[in-house]
Parts: C-alpha cells; structure tokens; sequence
C-alpha cells in the first residue's frame, strides 16, 4: 500500500493533482445543485408573494 | 429531414423537464465510468518508460483541458445560436456553461503545474499552451463578469454572446499552440489507430474522458434549469413545474 501512494516518488505531486482535480469535480456539481435549489426557492417566494 | 425535435429545444419548459429528466442519468453513468477508469489509470496501467508513476496526471489533466476547450466551444456555439435565432434557451445554455468551463481551466492549470515540477522543473513557465489556457481562465471569468454587470438580462445576454465569440479564436491557438511554436509543453498523444501509448494506458484516458463529457452533460443540464427558473419567473409553466 505505501508503494502505491509513493508512486516511484511522485507521489507528492500525483496525489495533490487529483486531490484537486477531483475537488473541483465536486465543488462544480455542488454548486450547480445549490444554484437549482436558490433559484427554485427565489421562484416560490415570488409565486407566493403574487398569490 | 424532420427538425421538429430541435424545436423543442427552444422551449424552456419542454427543456427544463428533460433537463429534470436526464441529468440524474448522465450523473451516474460518470461517476460509474469514472471510477473505472481510476481504478485502471491508477492501478492497472504499467508506469510510463520516461515519465514513470507521474504520467498517471494525465487521467486527472488531460479531461480537465479537454473540457475546458469543450465547455467554451459549447458555450459560444449556444451564444451564437443564442444571438442568431434570438432563442433564450441558448442564452441560458450559455451562462449555464460560464462556471463549469472556468472550474475545469482552473483543474487544467492547477494540475499541469503539478506536472509540470517533477517534468520541467518548474511549476509554471510562459510557455503558448500554458499562458493560452490562462487567457481562456480571463475569457470565462471576462464572460461571467461582464453579464454580472449588466442588469437588463437581454442586454447582457447580447454583450456576454458577442464575448464569447470573439474569445473562440482562442480555442484553436490553445488546440494547435505546442504545434505552432516551441512549447516545453508535449504535442498531443495518439490515442487511437497507432497509439502512442499501449491500451492498458490508453482505455482508462478515454473512458476518463467520456465521464467528463457526461459529467458536464449532468452538471449543465443542472445549472441550465436553475437559469430558466430565473429568467422565466413571471411565466405560468414556472408555478406548475414547481408544484
């Protein structure tokens, strides 16, 4: 296992970079899925606001 | 040929229920491919004969600058088509588009600097294909700021499209710029035909890549309901697909 995570040495970069890559991934749906849910409720306050 | 079904693309609420529809689909075929291809670029695929383990980057860098390049292309052919058949589908496809496509050249940056130290000995250099991609961040974060700034959301839809489609140039000089002047940067790698790599390397990157695309199909058909939901709030389907 701890010959896997070194990766021949490279480990200290391989690691970060998907770390990152892969943090990125889930900040983007996160944020595509908390602008739905603002942009829903910003709708309902409105229809309720009319009716 | 029947060009009905394109149709109905310009009709928010018939795209906000497919949109409702097939985004949970697209999502989970990526993360199911996605981790298949992590297990065989990080696991199965033999270590490079010159750039050992760290080649194994690749998998995570290589579908971040594709999607980068593809999520601009995408958001300027929507702004085009945006501008030419006035359709405000294609608007919203656009602005949908902005954020994912700056958060993938953000991950295409990032993780080429951590390439680039143990390959180049530095982390960035102003090298075309580096310094290009950074332009294309500006051309994303120009895009976004310039519809932030506008509040007649037809007006900003006009000026933001108008951006979009200059800054597409910038695509191909990205694409061809290691082949067009000296780059520290490599040229692109054959991956089909007779590939540059063996298979073993080769299928988890390509099957990578097909996860980022339908990531991206997840993700932009999730922002693209949030931006018809804004900008069609007065309009009666809004109050039944909430309901």
């Amino acid at each position: 296992m701890s010959e896997f995570l070194a990766m021949g040495g490279y480990g200290k970069y391989l690691w970060p970079a998907f770390a990152l890559g892969f943090g990125i991934i889930v900040l983007i749906y996160v944020s595509a899925v908390s602008s739905l849910a603002n942009a829903k409720q910003q709708a309902r306050r409105r229809l309720e606001t009319q009716s | 040929m029947n060009w009905t079904w394109f149709h109905r693309f310009g009709s928010p609420p018939w795209v906000y229920g497919f949109a409702a529809r097939w985004a949970p689909w697209f999502g989970g075929a990526a993360l199911l491919a996605m981790l298949i291809a992590l297990y065989g670029g990080l696991v199965l695929a033999p270590p490079d004969y010159q750039q050992k383990d760290a080649f194994r980057i690749v998998y995570i860098h290589a579908p971040s600058a594709t999607m980068s390049l593809a999520v601009y292309s995408t958001m300027a052919i929507a702004a085009a088509v945006g501008l030419i058949w006035r359709m405000k589908v294609a608007h919203a496809a656009a602005a949908a588009c902005a954020p994912i496509g700056a958060w993938f050249t953000v991950a295409t940056l990032g993780t080429g600097m951590l390439w680039g130290k143990p390959m180049w000995g530095a982390y960035w250099v102003w090298d075309p294909r580096l310094t290009s991609e950074l332009v294309l961040l500006f051309l994303y974060l120009g895009y976004m700021g310039l519809r932030a700034g506008i509040e007649d959301s037809q007006k900003a839809d006009k000026a933001s499209a108008m951006l979009a489609i200059v800054g597409a140039v910038n695509v191909p000089i990205i694409k061809y710029s290691v082949n067009w002047w000296n780059s520290l940067h490599q040229p692109p790698s054959r991956l089909l035909g007779e590939a540059d790599m063996v298979w073993s390397m080769v299928w988890p990157l390509l099957l990578m890549l097909l996860a980022f695309f339908l990531y991206f199909g997840a993700v932009l058909l999730i922002r693209l309901r949030a931006e018809l939901l804004r900008r069609e709030r007065n309009a009666s389907w809004v109050r039944e697909a909430l309901s």
